[in-house]
């Protein structure tokens, strides 16, 4: 039993030679299972290259990056519906500006697109008569959005406000059409709810553009 | 009996350690439930239960390395261009516990078809029934969670076959194959696992569980490969230990679920019930590896020692295909 191969030489070469079975198949020759162990092997490693790529992948999409759809009109003219988007999760801080996808379980269970308009510690006002959102009193600069901005069907909702620690203010570049934190079942997100950063919108062709 | 021991002490170290570690794990992952979550459902930064649970689980899958570095090996086939021989490391020595353990894999992947499939075609109608009312339809359309059923069922035919040929093994370079199937169906579930967590920013809640799986699937196909002349029987044993492991924590997840669905009164035949089996699956297949590998890799099996009686037109096809 000290070598593995000189038991099995022994076992396969020195026993009795077996008597064939008549409904038994003529076992194969050596060039035949060659051949078939062969092809076999190459199916082998062509089905583990795709089962270790495919785990590669969900591993990436979990950790690193993930690609998501976008649905619904709230980030035109920025992101259309259908758009493909690479998110980057990774060591990622939302900051001013960003267009992130988070999820906000008090609206729904699915993720949503929005844009960062300030993050703890500053000061949000939306202005409706005057078409403008300021963050510490100071006028954003918005040549994203869509339209000149309307009040929104529930009212006022959350328009003046100072963003807590560990939370950020979005809204959508679509401001007519978006439930953000403006909407009291979404309001101020906490910044663990952000699953990463929109990087660049990926398909179709013609929408292709860095965020 | 000097052969007896050789074989229990070599499984002992990898089915107490992995053992140990799940438990390990399973109880970590109760407590950082019970401790790290807010009620909102975010975790707590820095929670000290998700750290050592961190830690325990790195630690796990450094000793499965240390472990497997040192697992004894008879003459590696590969080096004499005799790798088909790897086929035999599963074969009977006698004991019925790994056809027993792998069967049992088969039989709770085989319970999963019935939870899986009607919850899957149930999605399927509601989003038909959306699409055609023209409202917004639901994210998921059901059809990962139907073919995730019907990989379920492929893996309990590859498992069946698996155990089958643990007491028999059959033409060289097939009888492996068939653990490629669970393989593949993993895949199935993966994606499926993944998109019903898509949305969800807190990665305890799935990455045990995508991990787990990433690892089942890697050991079902590292168990095909003893069969196709890409044996790697080091990795094959830390996938197995680390498949244990992680389907412990993952199997703490969807328990607690399942008893906060049953609790709200919920319907307990859902996508966590099949989760939950799959893993249990997975994990019997693991402790199946763990028990025969270790032993059979010190001291290979004998062919004649096989206390199964073997037709004669086998025994030669086994004598054809090992003799290089």
């Amino acid at each position: 039993m000290e070598n593995w191969e000189s038991e099995l030489e022994e076992n396969t070469q020195g026993g009795q030679p077996p008597e064939q079975a008549p409904e038994q198949p003529a076992p194969p020759t050596g060039a035949q299972a060659r051949r078939d162990a062969s092809a076999g092997r190459e199916l082998y490693l062509n089905v583990r290259v795709l089962v270790t790529m495919m785990g590669l992948f969900v591993l990436l999409f979990t950790f690193v990056a993930r690609v998501i759809v976008v649905s619904g009109p709230s980030m035109q003219n920025t992101l259309f519906g259908g758009d493909l988007i690479l998110v980057w999760s990774v060591g990622y801080a939302p900051k001013q500006g960003d267009v992130v996808v988070l999820t906000q379980e008090s609206y729904q269970e699915d993720s949503i697109v929005k844009r960062v308009i300030a993050t703890e510690g500053q000061r949000v006002d939306v202005d409706y008569a005057a078409n403008t959102v300021s963050v510490d009193g100071m006028v954003l600069k918005e040549d994203y959005i869509k339209e000149q901005m309307f009040l929104p069907s529930w009212g006022e909702g959350v328009n003046h406000v100072v963003v807590p620690e560990g939370c950020i203010f979005v809204m959508g570049d679509n401001r007519n059409e978006s439930a953000d934190s403006r909407y009291p079942a979404i309001g101020i997100v906490d910044t663990r709810c952000v699953i990463g950063r929109g990087v660049a919108v990926l398909f179709p062709a013609h929408h292709w553009k860095g965020l | 009996m000097e052969l007896m021991k050789k074989s229990v002490s070599g499984r002992v170290p990898w089915l107490v350690s992995a053992g140990a570690a799940s438990l390990l794990a399973a109880l970590l992952r109760r407590w950082q439930l019970a401790s790290a979550f807010e009620p909102s459902g975010l975790a707590t930064p820095g929670a000290q239960s998700s750290v050592i649970l961190l830690c325990v689980l790195v630690m796990s899958g450094a000793w499965f390395i240390l472990l497997a570095q040192y697992q004894p090996l008879s003459k590696r086939p590969w080096a004499a261009g005799q790798a088909h021989r790897w086929d035999l490391v599963f074969l009977d020595v006698g004991d019925p516990v790994y056809p027993i353990l792998v069967v049992s894999a088969s039989f709770l992947a085989l319970a999963c078809v019935p939870v899986l499939l009607p919850v899957g075609l149930e999605q399927w109608k509601l989003y038909q029934e959306r699409v055609a009312a023209e409202l917004q339809p639901p994210s998921n359309n059901g059809m990962l969670t139907i073919a995730t059923g019907v990989g379920a069922l492929l893996s309990a035919l590859g498992l069946l076959q698996m155990g089958r040929d643990g007491l028999r093994p059959g033409k060289r370079g097939r009888g492996g194959f068939s653990a490629a199937l669970p393989g593949v169906a993993g895949c199935v579930w993966m994606m499926e696992s993944f998109r019903a967590h898509a949305a969800n920013p807190v990665q305890w809640d799935y990455a045990p569980q995508l991990l787990a799986i990433v690892c089942g699937m890697m050991l079902y196909m590292d168990f095909a490969g003893m069969s196709a002349g890409a044996s790697r029987p080091r990795r094959l044993l830390w996938l197995a230990g680390m498949t244990a492991v992680l389907s412990a924590v993952a199997m703490a997840t969807t328990g607690s679920e399942l008893a906060a669905l049953a609790a709200a009164g919920g319907p307990v035949v859902s996508p966590q019930l099949g989760d939950l089996l799959l893993l249990l699956s997975q994990t019997l297949a693991a402790a199946a590896v763990l028990w025969r590998l270790p032993p059979n890799l010190e001291n290979p099996p004998k062919l004649n020692s096989s206390p199964h009686p073997q037709p004669s037109g086998e025994a030669s096809i086994q004598e054809e295909t090992t003799d290089e």
